[in-house]
């Protein structure tokens, strides 16, 4: 099972990556742990998740093939 | 053939010019039920911070998702307003300071609808778009800018 992460803003700057690839991640919770491991500096910083394009709030479960949207304060127009 | 929806782009590169604006004007001319028409146009803003000058901003988006936002704040406003017509459009990438980055346009057959619909939708534009503006300063740092 792969999950696909997608980073924006700050995020993106912070670890040097747009987009990274992650396996066996049963929901947001255990892939947002992982991600602090792997970049510290996601631990504090702040964000909205989307999961396949939806604003999400909680732990929600991931299927095979999910898209996982780390979305610092929009700051458009 | 793909079976995704086709929602109307609102990305444009770079800066929105006069012209431009000034063709999506014209063309709606032909269009004899409307009575009023309102304009947004988002400028940047040379800010100064810590004696620091903003020379433009960087825009990016999580386009897919900025789309389907998109997609809903339209069908949110028509619902709401007696609209004709309504375009979006936003940069992306480097816009200077003093070019637009932003221009909303609402049309109807009276006022009260444009200038509330118009108002309206650039409130939930920068509320509820995953867009994000990367202020570049003179001396090429930079921060990431903040909606107020």
């Amino acid at each position: 099972m792969t999950t696909t992460v997608l980073l924006f803003g700050q995020l993106q700057e912070i670890t040097s990556k747009h987009e990274l690839q992650v396996n066996e991640m049963a929901d947001t919770h255990t892939l947002l742990a992982e991600l602090s491991r792997m970049y510290p500096a996601i631990a504090t910083a702040k964000y909205m998740i989307a999961v396949d394009k939806q604003i999400i709030s909680g732990n929600t479960k991931l299927k095979d093939g999910s898209t996982v949207a780390l979305l610092p304060p929009f700051s458009g127009g | 053939m793909s079976k995704e929806r086709i929602l109307k782009n609102i990305f444009v590169k770079g800066a929105i010019g006069a012209a431009f604006v000034g063709e999506s004007i014209q063309k709606h001319s032909a269009q004899t039920s409307i009575g009023a028409h309102s304009i947004f146009l988002g400028q940047v803003r040379a800010d100064l911070m810590d004696e620091k000058k903003v020379s433009a901003i960087e825009y990016t988006s999580y386009e897919p998702m900025a789309l389907e936002k998109m997609h809903e704040i339209r069908a949110f406003i028509f619902a709401k307003y007696e609209l004709t017509c309504m375009h979006v459009y936003h940069s992306l990438g480097k816009v200077n300071a003093g070019e637009i980055s932003l221009f909303v346009f609402t049309s109807s057959a009276h006022r009260r609808a444009a200038i509330e619909a118009c108002s309206e939708t650039v409130e939930l534009i920068k509320k509820e778009l995953p867009v994000w503006g990367k202020e570049i300063f003179e001396d090429s740092s930079h921060q990431w800018k903040t909606n107020t």
